[in-house]
Order: structure tokens, then sequence, then C-alpha cells
């Protein structure tokens, strides 16, 4: 167990030996072709199997099965909540300008506190909560507790603009119900099976179509009333709202579309030159830098929006070096200078011994981040192509 | 990447799951999403007796017996259906047709739907519930069925579907369903040709339109109700509202504002800055009401049709509070609703304002007078209705008003006439009809369907005619539907609860036998059972006798109903739902049947008995040394009245032990009066007369009304009950802490006694001391006039008047200090003493059973007295309020009596010349700036003396009505609120002479006659007049 939560960082590293883990890297790096212990190309996505809906008792919910059998169940719940106004916030309320001003000399770490009071476009991060169950770890290890950090801050830190199906304000902004109440959203993410690669992505994909099927109860009540709800359950509107489609009409089946999606994050790393997307766990652990990427549709300029990038620790820093021939004492002398030739890392610049591993250590180049992220926003990127295959799975 | 959705359609095992998904809001303001699983099963019956398969697949309960099938086999046909027809009414029919469907004439094997239960259940509560209760009877053969169980009319909401379609739809589908089912099952019998025809009642144009595409025999109720007989009487009973709604729709013109959403009002009550608490009307002004709300003290005024909006009385509303500048002092005037609006017109409706003129006056010249006697007046805060909770319309007794039919009444046309309702505080009702005519001069029956914001009175529908106006048969209904009496005869069901013996029913003779088995024997005690005469049923006995230790050994033996009602029977239901005996003053509405309450419970004289027993052991200075309780079996010596026992007591010849007995008890009682005086009790009063009706057709009518005379044999037998009551409930409430059935009077707030001591320190410069109810009792002692013997009776009543009433609770409802019984002075009491015609003291004769370990003859007895506390407040909730109106209509029952004798009298009168009615002595109790009200204790009755009432000196008591009625042109007032009088002068005399001054708590000589209005508004209304004969 121990052992496991020290994986903490990147998933359990498996458990491959220092020659297992040259040849690996050896394929994954090579240039423009890298090859796949899988055959996938570098931007495919392993399969998966989705459907939403699937918990009656919910406001939304979905599963999403990857082939190698890892499976995320997300469930939704929304409940009316009272907001606290503070005495400054009701007088704030109205002279809002100012109060925005002030806003912005205090800086990012005032950020929810201070936003109370001003109007009603503006909701609180705290409404949304995040949980998240992965088998063999307590809720207060460190990876839960990171990885609904790392998918909860995207989500309602992505504002967009307003518009015709537009959510003012964002996911927080949608919470408002008027000055006095809001919605606090619980988001319970459940990962069915050992976490046999790092789960973010398929737990951030299970949750983005959790929200998307999502509905709130239709409101009844006007203005600053304290909220009314419509009884009937087929009235109730959907979290994100839903325009009909006018131009994206490449999904086919779909009548309406979503013009503000939830982001989704994705999993990439670099090997080498190579930038390989939906990293197995064997990929991982021999990866020079795992990269979380947090996207999501930017409605004003009708294309992806990078919304946050993290380091993963990648595993591979911690795994046993291999020994070269010329150091090792049982091979001494056997081999030639020849085939000890030492090669220059391309991406790390340190010198190495072909087919005996090392340990990744140091950072990655600038050049390859950008190319990362290029990748993913890029129009027709892989970016575009998750969530376009996401919006694809029917739901409601 | 490929999504992956399971499609289940195509999964056998969902046909019969399904869910039902919505939206539930709690009152804590949750709002959670509900998803209910529907399995859905093939064996609910269709309950036809045409059937053959239903019958052996329907469920059966433990013994294996089915429910009995309800629809008949050869149901009742009409013109367009011959081979007769089963109906499946919609919710809207329902809702606009109830009183058709509860009509005895028509509307025979009704399927009511699942679906149409609950809707009806959201839109109205009390349609629901009467609804329910046709279910329940046998007679008209309602059927519910569950249609959203069963697998074949199951009707899932389609994706665009709003839920009203689809309601509609499952109707359609179940008309169709029994159709096919039918068909079936009668196929190739003989019964296939008399198959009855399945007709669903509609009224929304677009379900018709698709039953007619779906081949489903649909018509509107009115359509339908055309084609059976006497269809003229059964349409007026169609609710009006939607019609009205429907025609007035393009005019638009509205007289009362809107109401607030409930989103709204909802906020509003949370915040603290709406109100809510239940509409009441002034009884002297129709045009006044007050609501009691939880925030302030006292009842907040509502002044005037506009700022009610509608409200009726008793209707439970959210109201806000009005600025300042629109507070007013309350109305110091009379003003009837039937005298202000006389003239208006049902039809015409397009000239018509919320007020009218006369109204307007009547209100303008109010807010003057606030205005300008600020100093003791001072204004009170008024609020406006913004908003109904919950209707509490009933039924209504009322008459046609005469004026408002038209006179050419030709034929069967359709008009709009104006009903009077019998309550002063509810105001006219338009009702549609086609018999206006027949219904002149008879006691009605309508109900209110609703009040729109275009329309100046409420429209209604006529139900039924109970009479003619002023028959006994009319009035007597009239006053038990008002009242809210059940006075139906026992059903079968309660009949069949009754021991099998009947009359023949004997305490058992072997005491071997189940029946004696916890029993004490007492049939060798002299006990005796003192009532008024004519007494049935008996509740109670008593015996005393000495001990040897010179103590006193007391009994109270109450007659044991627990033994014969045994809980959740249908007759104990049908007792718990009644909650009392009414008596009326010719006329007994018993709560349990005859046989229990006159014959086996009743405890007559000479004949064994079974009694629940209370004993103590007492000192000669009525100080308990113990008490206990036990079953028994006793026989009764004698049965007195008040009047016997006082002269066998006062007899020095008798000296046999039961008369010795008796004297023991009065010795022991009038101690016990005198502790209980000294502790604080009340003595109150409260206007009663007795009726005693001997039939004797010679004397004068008027003979038979007594006021109630207090003997101490009277206070013999209330003293002890009074004692028990209190024993008992101390004992059940050790045993029951939570569940204890008790009896609670609250300590009135002292802002209730507020105008009262105003009133007696003004105008007799008495002080009257409400700290405590002991300082109450002294202060009203000393509240005497030594010229005007009734006055300390008359202060009493207006103090009895300030409190609130004693209420049945749980004992769980409140703290333990709160129990307090303020008018006896006893922290705790209960009733147990009256069983035969309380519900709760057989309720507490269960519990005492229980807390006593009695087994009873099956052993159950410990089980029966134990109840939820849930069950207990529910039945709490409904005995206090039958309770109250058995009251109400013992009152109006004697006060129509009273009017009859004034009425027989005058018409003996008549034939020696003119009626001059009777002179009697009256009391003031109060005063308003056009009349006063006065009491007169000889009849019990208050009556309101108008201006023109007043027979000022020259001028002759012996008018009529109209006569007096021009009189009021001339007469003025002058009223002084702060000195409470008023003095009525003559006008175009201009001497002072012809003036009379009356001040409250006066002694006034008046004439009381019963009179008919002869012409105007209001024709043949009989009601009792008063004239004021002399002032100062």
């Amino acid at each position: 167990m121990a052992a496991q939560r020290q994986a903490s960082s990147a998933s359990q590293t498996p458990h491959l030996s220092p020659a297992e883990l040259s040849y690996l890297y050896t394929s994954l790096s090579l240039p423009g072709t890298p090859i796949r212990p899988d055959g996938r190309s570098p931007t495919q996505f392993r399969p998966l199997a989705a459907e939403t809906d699937i918990l009656p008792g919910t406001n939304g919910s979905a599963r999403v099965g990857f082939a190698d059998g890892t499976q995320a169940i997300v469930g939704v719940k929304a409940e009316v909540e009272r907001t606290a106004l503070g005495i400054q916030a009701l007088s704030t309320a109205e002279q809002q300008d100012y109060a925005a001003a002030g806003n912005d000399d205090r800086g990012g770490g005032n950020n929810g506190g201070s936003k109370q009071g001003s109007v009603s476009g503006s909701g609180q991060g705290s409404w949304v909560q995040m949980a998240i169950e992965i088998p063999g770890f307590r809720d207060d290890d460190a990876l839960p507790v990171f990885l609904a950090e790392m998918m909860r801050e995207p989500l309602v830190e992505s504002v967009s603009g307003g518009g015709e199906g537009g959510m003012v304000g964002g996911l927080k902004g949608r919470l408002v119900i008027n000055r006095r109440w809001h919605w606090r959203l619980y988001i319970d993410v459940l990962l069915l099976s050992q976490p046999l690669s790092y789960p973010l992505p398929l737990l951030s994909l299970t949750t983005h179509l959790a929200l998307l099927a999502t509905k709130l109860p239709k409101l009844k009540s006007k203005g600053e009333e304290d909220p009314f709800f419509d009884d009937d359950w087929n009235a109730a509107e959907y979290l994100y709202p839903r325009v009909k489609s006018t131009k994206h009409s490449s999904i086919p089946g779909s009548i309406s579309v979503h013009k503000v999606r939830p982001p989704v994050t994705l999993l990439v790393v670099s090997v080498a030159e190579n930038i390989i997307f939906d990293p197995s766990r064997e990929e991982i652990a021999v990866a020079d830098a795992v990269l979380a990427i947090s996207v999501t549709y930017d409605t004003d300029f009708d294309r992806l929006k990078l919304l946050s990038i993290r380091t993963i620790d990648p595993p591979s820093r911690l795994t046993q070096p291999g020994v070269p021939n010329s150091e090792n004492v049982a091979t001494l002398g056997s081999t030639t200078a020849a085939e000890e030739s030492v090669i220059v890392n391309p991406s790390t610049g340190e010198e190495e011994v072909p087919g005996v591993w090392r340990p990744r250590r140091g950072g990655v180049k600038r050049a390859t981040i950008a190319k990362m992220i290029k990748m993913v926003l890029e129009k027709g990127g892989v970016g575009e192509e998750v969530l376009d295959g996401l919006e694809g799975v029917e739901v409601g | 990447m490929k999504s992956l959705r399971r499609d289940l359609s195509s999964d056998p095992h969902t046909a019969n799951v399904t869910s039902k998904v919505f939206v539930r809001s709690t009152k804590s303001g949750k709002v959670q999403k509900i998803v209910r699983e529907l399995y859905l099963r093939q064996d609910i019956p269709c309950s036809s007796r045409l059937c053959t398969i239903c019958p052996s697949v329907a469920p059966t309960d433990a013994n294996g017996n089915i429910a009995p099938f309800v629809l008949s086999e050869q149901p009742a046909g009409t013109t367009a259906f011959p081979r007769g027809h089963y109906i499946v009414p919609d919710t809207n029919a329902l809702l606009n047709g109830m009183d058709l469907f509860e009509h005895t004439g028509a509307f025979y094997d009704v399927i009511i739907l699942q679906t149409v239960l609950e809707e009806l259940k959201n839109q109205s509560l009390p349609l629901y519930n009467r609804l329910l209760a046709l279910i329940k009877t046998d007679e008209k053969r309602f059927y519910l069925f569950f249609n959203e169980f069963r697998l074949e009319t199951h009707v899932r909401r389609g994706q665009e579907e709003s839920i009203n379609d689809r309601n509609d739809r499952a109707v359609r589908t179940v008309a169709k369903w029994y159709m096919e089912h039918l068909r079936m099952v009668t196929k190739r019998s003989k019964k296939e040709k008399a198959l009855p025809a399945i007709v669903m009642i509609t009224d929304d144009k677009e379900n018709l339109r698709k039953a007619k595409e779906e081949n489903v025999t649909a018509l509107s109720l009115e359509n339908y109700v055309s084609g059976l007989e006497d269809a003229d009487r059964l349409l007026d009973m169609i609710n009006e509202s939607k019609e009205a709604r429907e025609a007035k729709e393009a005019r638009g013109e509205l007289f009362y504002p809107e109401y607030y959403s409930m989103s709204k009002m909802m906020t509003g009550l949370r915040a603290g800055n709406l109100h809510q608490g239940v509409f009441n009307v002034s009884p002297y002004n129709y045009l006044e009401g007050s609501v009691k709300v939880a925030a302030f003290d006292k009842p907040l005024i509502i002044m005037g049709r506009h700022n009610s909006n509608r409200a009726i009385s008793g209707d439970v509303v959210v109201i806000e509070v009005l600025p300042k500048d629109q507070w007013n002092s309350p109305s110091t005037k009379i003003v009837d609703e039937e005298v202000v609006t006389k003239n208006d017109n049902p039809d015409a409706e397009d000239n018509e304002a919320v007020v009218t003129e006369r109204e307007q006056r009547a209100l303008q010249e109010e807010v003057r007078h606030a205005h300008g006697k600020n100093l003791e007046g001072r204004p009170q805060p008024t609020a406006k209705v913004v908003g109904i909770v919950r209707r509490n319309w009933r039924q209504y007794v009322g008459t046609v008003d005469s004026t408002s039919t038209s006179s050419h009444t030709t034929g069967r046309r359709q008009q709009n006439v104006f009903v009077l309702p019998m309550d002063k505080k509810v105001p006219k009702i338009r009702v549609r009809t086609r018999q206006a005519a027949d219904l002149l001069g008879q006691r009605i029956l309508v109900t209110i369907d609703a009040w729109n914001r275009d329309s100046r009175y409420p429209t209604g529908h006529f139900i039924r005619s109970l009479g003619e106006l002023e028959t006994k048969d009319a009035e007597t209904e009239a006053l038990l539907l008002e009242w809210d009496v059940q006075y139906k005869p026992f059903p079968k069901s309660v009949l069949d609860c009754l021991p099998s013996e009947g009359h023949d029913w004997r305490v058992p003779e072997s005491k071997e036998d189940k029946g004696w088995t916890g029993r004490r024997d007492l049939r060798d005690l002299l006990i005796c059972s003192i009532d008024p005469p004519g007494c049935q049923d008996i509740d109670d006995a008593l015996h005393a006798r000495q001990l040897p230790n010179g103590n006193f050994e007391v009994g109270v033996h109450i007659a044991d109903v627990s033994h014969f009602v045994k809980p959740n029977n249908a007759m104990d239901l049908e007792a718990s739902v009644r909650g009392t005996t009414v008596y009326l003053v010719d006329k007994r509405i018993d709560m349990l049947p005859h046989l229990l309450g006159t014959d086996l419970c009743s405890l007559k004289p000479y004949v064994e008995r079974y009694a629940f027993s209370v004993l103590w052991e007492m000192t000669p200075n009525a100080e308990v040394v113990s008490a206990d309780f036990t079953k028994s079996v006793i026989r009764s010596r004698e049965a007195f009245s008040y009047e016997q026992a006082q002269l066998r007591i006062d007899d020095p010849s008798k000296t046999d032990e039961l008369t010795q007995s008796m004297r023991t008890l009065l010795h022991l009682s009038k101690i016990l009066r005198q502790k209980r005086m000294d502790a604080g009790a009340l003595n109150l009063a409260s206007p009663e007369v007795r009726i005693e009706a001997d039939n004797d057709e010679v004397g004068d009518p008027l003979a038979d009304v007594k006021t109630k005379a207090m003997l101490a044999t009277n206070s013999l037998v209330e003293e002890f009950m009074l004692h028990a009551n209190i024993t008992v409930a101390a004992k059940i409430y050790s045993t029951f802490p939570q569940t204890a059935m008790l009896r609670r009077h609250a300590t009135p707030p002292p802002q209730n006694f507020e105008e009262l001591i105003n009133q007696l320190t003004r105008k007799r410069e008495m002080r009257l001391d409400v700290s405590s109810s002991g300082a109450l009792a002294e202060s009203l002692d000393r509240c005497t006039d030594n010229e005007n013997p009734f006055f300390n009776t008359l202060v009493r009543i207006l103090a009895t008047r300030c409190m609130t009433s004693a209420e049945y609770f749980s004992a769980g409802a409140h703290a333990e200090s709160e129990f307090r019984h303020y008018g006896l002075a006893s922290p705790i009491y209960t009733h147990f003493t009256s069983p035969i015609r309380r519900y709760a003291d057989l309720l507490v004769h269960r519990q005492l059973a229980a807390a006593i370990n009695y087994e009873g003859e099956d052993g159950r007895a410990t089980i029966e007295g134990s109840i939820t506390r849930n069950r207990l407040e529910d039945i709490c909730r409904n005995i206090n309020y039958r309770h109250r109106n058995a009251q109400y209509a013992g009152r109006a029952s004697i006060e129509y009596y009273v009017g009859q004798a004034l009425k027989a009298r005058s018409e003996k009168l008549a034939a020696d010349g003119v009626d001059t009615g009777i002179e009697e002595d009256g009391y003031v109790m109060r005063v308003f700036e056009n009349g006063v009200v006065v009491f007169v204790p000889r009849f019990g009755i208050e009556g309101v003396v108008r201006l023109e009432d007043f027979v000022l000196p020259g001028d002759t008591a012996n008018r009529s009505v109209e006569e007096r009625r021009e009189l009021v042109t001339r007469r003025e007032s002058d009223f002084d609120p702060e000195d409470y009088t008023l003095k009525v002068t003559e006008k175009w005399q201009g001497s002072s002479d012809r003036a009379m001054t009356v001040e409250l708590f006066q002694r006034v000589r008046v004439n009381v006659s019963s009179v008919k209005e002869e012409s105007g508004r209001g024709v043949g209304k009989r009601r009792v007049r008063i004239l004021i004969l002399n002032g100062k």
C-alpha cells in the first residue's frame, strides 16, 4: 500500500525492467512515427464506450469505460442554497462599478470572497463540490484530492461570453438563481476499476459528459423571490444550455448542440520529440514530461481555449536506471567501445547509452510544450476531436 | 471514439418496469428530483360484474378472498345508451360537477382513474375527499381503477407531450381498454349483446376531438346531463366558474387586484413582510374583517371589499399591512349587506363597480369618523389581502333574493339570481339557475365555485332545496348543514358493529363469563343517577357510603362505552368523525347508535350495566385519601331528575340509605366546590335558556322557554364529575406522557380584556383584575350593581367572550405548564364522564383501561389504549371543531325556536287584533354609531336595535316594519365612543324632548316580537325584532 501511495503522483508505475523501459522509450521516441505498444497513432485515443443518464436519481450522470477495462461513473446532484450575504456585500451591490474596480486591485487570491456581492452574473467557485473515489485510496489521500482540484478548477474558472445560448459568468454564473439563492452542485466521481493508468482523462471525460446531461428544475418564480420550481421534470433545463445547431451539423442525429461546454482535461506526454495523447500506463512510465491540459470552447471565437496546464511528476523519474555493459562488473570488457558510444538525448540533453535505461530527469523543452499545446488547441486538432466526440454521445 | 448507449427498449424485462420522475419542493426550500419506479402488473381487476376473467386473477387478501366487484352487470341506461353505460370522467368533469356525481338520481357505475384522483388531489383537496367518500360508499358503485399500475393502461409520456395531454390520453386509453376488455370477456356469451357502453366525460374540446378519432365514446358533462331525466335541475348543479370564465374572457374588466404569485407570497411570508392567518368577518359589519396573525398580539383589520379582495370568512389568507396613513379604528357601525346592497342586479354587471356608491358612502363615513376622534379610538393597523393560501368554501344554506329574479320568468330560461346565505359573514352568491321561480321561498343549498377578478360577487351553483322556508324540517336541516353536523342515519356497516342480541343484551349472569374478567362486582352499592328531566343517555351515576374508619367511599360510575365500541371498526370511525352528540331543541343527533346510547350503555335504573368506576376514599373534609379505578358491574337504584333529587334531599322525612348517601354527596360536593373556588376557579356564565317542549297546543308557547335554573344537585353532579375528570387526567398522563388525551383552557392574553376593562372603568368605575384566574374571579364577584341584579351575569358573559375556548390536545403537544385549565383552575384536566355523547371520553376510557392493566374480554384492551400521537392530534382537531359546531348548532336551534314561539304567539294574538309583541327586560351589550346590541335574558337572545327601532317618547311601539323603516331618514344619532352612549333624536320635530339616550350596561325595557319582511328585499324573511321602549 505504501508503494501505491507513493506512486500517487502518476498512478502505479508498472514493474518494468530497465531494459523494457529502454525498449519502450526507444520505440516511442522514433522520430516522426513512434511505435506505441498497442499500435495506436500518437493522437489516437483508446476506444471508449460512453452513456449518459444512467443514475435516475441524479440531475445528470454518465458512465465511460475504456477498452482496457477502466470505468468511471459520475453523478451530478444540485441543491438550492441560500447565498450568504454580508453587509458589505449588500452595500457593494449598489455600487457595483466601484466594487468591481476594488476587486481587481486585490488580485486573484481573494477572488471568491470579494466577488460575493456583485452582480447576479457571478457566483462562487465553492458552490461546485467535487469528490473523487478511487478504489484503494482514502478520500484524503493525495491522488483523489489532487485530481478533484485539477478538474474542479478549470470547471469553475472557465468564464465564457454571453450571447445567444451562452452562459454569462460561466458555470458559476449559471448557478446563481437570484441575489439570495443559488444552486450548489455536487459532482461525485467514482472510478469503478483499479487505476490502471493515470485516471485523469477518464474521469474528466466522464465528468464532462455528466455535466452535459445535467438538468436543473425549471424556475417559475421571478426576480428576487424565493425560488419556486416547476414540478415537471421534463420541463427541467440543461445546466449547459443548448441551442439549435446552425453550422455544426457535422454531428449526426443531434438537433441541438451546446454552445458552451464544460472543459475537458487531456493527458499528454512527450517522449523525446514525440507527443503522445491518451498515454497508457506503460507509456507514462517512460515519458519525459506529463502534462494535464484543460481546454474548453471559446464561444466568442468559436475555437478552443486553453484553461490550464499542469505538469505531473513523470514516474520515470523514480525508476531504476539500467547499467551499461561498460560499467557492469559481470560483462566488464566484453563489449566494444563502438557499441558503447554515447548519444546525447535530444530532449534532455543528457548523455545516454542506447539500450540502457536512464530515468528521465530534468526539464522539458519550451518548444515541446508549445507543440503539445498547439496540437490540442489547433482547429481540427485533438481537443476539438475529443469534444466533438463527446458531443456525439446521445444525451438525455 | 465510439459512443455506446444501451438500448433498453428491446429488453422484454423492461416493458413492465417504468418510472415516474418529478420535482419535489419541500417546505424547507429543498428541491429534489424524485424517481419512483413503477412495476406494472396485469392482475388489477376491471371490477365489472360482467367480467369472467378478472375474478380469477385479481389479487386476494390473506383469506384468499378478492375484493367484491363494484360495477353493476346491468348499469343504468339513458336514451343515448339504452344498453347501459359505465362512466369514465376526467379531472375537469369532476371539478365541474362533483355535486352531480354525488347526486342520488344519476351517475352510477363510475370508473375513477388513479390518474384522475391524483390530479384532483392536487387541484382541490375538499373535492378529493368528497370523491374518496363516494368511492367508499357502496350505493353509488364508484370504482377506483389503478390504471397507472396496470400494464395495458399505463401510458408513457411522449417526448414533447404536456402532462395534461398525457393524462387525457391515459383516460382515453382506459376507456378503450375497458371496451375491448369487456367485449373480449363476454364474447360468445349471451351477455355479448347487452354490453354496456363506456362513456368518457370530459369538458376539454381537444380531448373530445381525439376521442372521436380514436373511436372512444366521449361527451361533455353538459351534453351528458342533458340526456338524463330531470336535466334542468341537474344542469344547475354544474360548476359555473368555467362557463363564466369563458364568457367573460373578452371583456376583461377587473374589479379586484390580482393575487400575488405563490412564490412571491412564500418569499414575503418567510421574510416576515407578509402574514398568514384565517380571515374572519365581523358579525356586525360585513365589510370589515380581521385576521389574527402570529406576528402580532391583536388581529389586523381589513376594511372594505377592495382590501378583503375576494376572501370569504374562513379562508386562510396572506395579508400585507397597509401604510400608516390608511390605518383606521375598528368600525363602530352596524353594516348589513342586505340593507346596503339592496338593489344590485345579478345580470347587469357592466356598470358595476367593486364598491357600490352606497357602500362607498358607508365606508367614507367610517373613515371620517376615525379621523375625527383619534384620542381614544386610535387608528388600528389595517391590512389588505394579497393572496389566498387555502379556500375554506363549503356548501352554504341560503335563500334566493326575490328582488334579484326577473319578474317575467316564462319557461325554463336560465337566469342569474342572488342567493343570500344564512351566514351573514358570507357575501351573496350569484347563481345561474333554470328554476328561479320554484326556488323562491325555499331554503336552498348552494356552493361557491369561483370568485374571479372581474366579478363583484362570487359565483356558485345550486345543489338542492331543503324545503319551504320556516318549515321545521327545512330549518333544522339548514342549521345542521350550516354547522357541518353529520346527521345522516348510521350506515349499515356501523349498525353491524352492534351486539347481535340487540335490546336483549344482558350482563352475563355467571361470573365465570369472560365479560366479568377484570370487573368488580359493585351491584350491591346504592348507586343512583341525577340528570336533567327526560334524559335517556345516562352517562354517569354516583354513590357514597361511610367506611368503618369514619371516612367516606365515594364512587363515580361511568357508562362503559369502550366495552361496546372497539377501536377502528366502522362504528368507532363514525363516532370519531361525529365527535359529539348534538342537542337541538327537538332533536338529538347521536354520536353512537340509539341502541348503545339509550339502552345498553346508558346506566338505566333497576338493571345491571357495565360501568367504569372511579372510587375515592375521602375524609369528612373531602380530602382524598386514595383513588381507585376499576371496570365494574353496577345496578343503579334510581334515576333522578335534578328537581326530584333536590326534593328528596330536602325532605326531612326521607331517611333511607339512598337519600342519606345523596346528602353525603351533597355535603362533600359543597366542600369540593369551595376548594375549587379558593383555588381560583371562575364562575362563568353563558346566556343559556332551556326549551321544555311539551307540545301543549293550548298554552303560551313562550312558557316553554326557561332560563336554566341552577339547583344544588346540579352542582353536586358537576363537582364529582370535575373531580373524576381531574383524577383520571393525572392517571392517564402518568401512563401516556405523550399521547394522553387531555383538555386545556389556555390563559387568555390580557389584551383580550382591554376593551371590557375600559368599559367597566368608564361606566361603572369598576376594576377587573385579569392577572390570574383567581384575581379575575374575585374581581368579577365585586362587579355588582344593587339596582341591577343581572349586571353581574352580564359582565360574566362579556368576560367569557374575551377568553379563548377550551380544547382537547395530546399530552405531547404542549409543555406540562401549558396543560392548565384556566376556567377550572386545575393544572390538568380531561373528559372522562360522558363517553356516550363525546368521543374524547371514549378515548380516555380506553387509555385509562390500559393504564390500570385491564385486559378485557379478549385481552386486547391494553393495546386498544395506545394510539399514535399523529392520529390523536388528528382526532383532537376534529373533535374540537365538532364540539364548537355542536354548541353553535344548539344555540342556533334555540334561537330558531324562540323566534318560532314568538311567531306562534303573535299568530294566536292576531285573532284579537294587532300583535303588540312582548315586553321584557333587556341589557345593552354593545353600542354602535347607528344602533345597539341588546341582550334579553328571558329568551337568551341578543339582537341588534337600529335607529328606527328606538321608540322615542310620544312614539308608538305599535308600528309595522315598513312604517318604522321610514323613520330612519328622520332619525339622527349622536354617538360618544368614549362614553359608550348613543343619543337618538328625531330630526323634523326639532324639539329635544323627542330623544332617547342609551348607554352600555343599561337596563332597558324592550318589546320583542317576530316580524316578517313584507316588501323590499328579503321578502318573507322572518326575524326577531327588538324595540327599545325607554332609555334615559
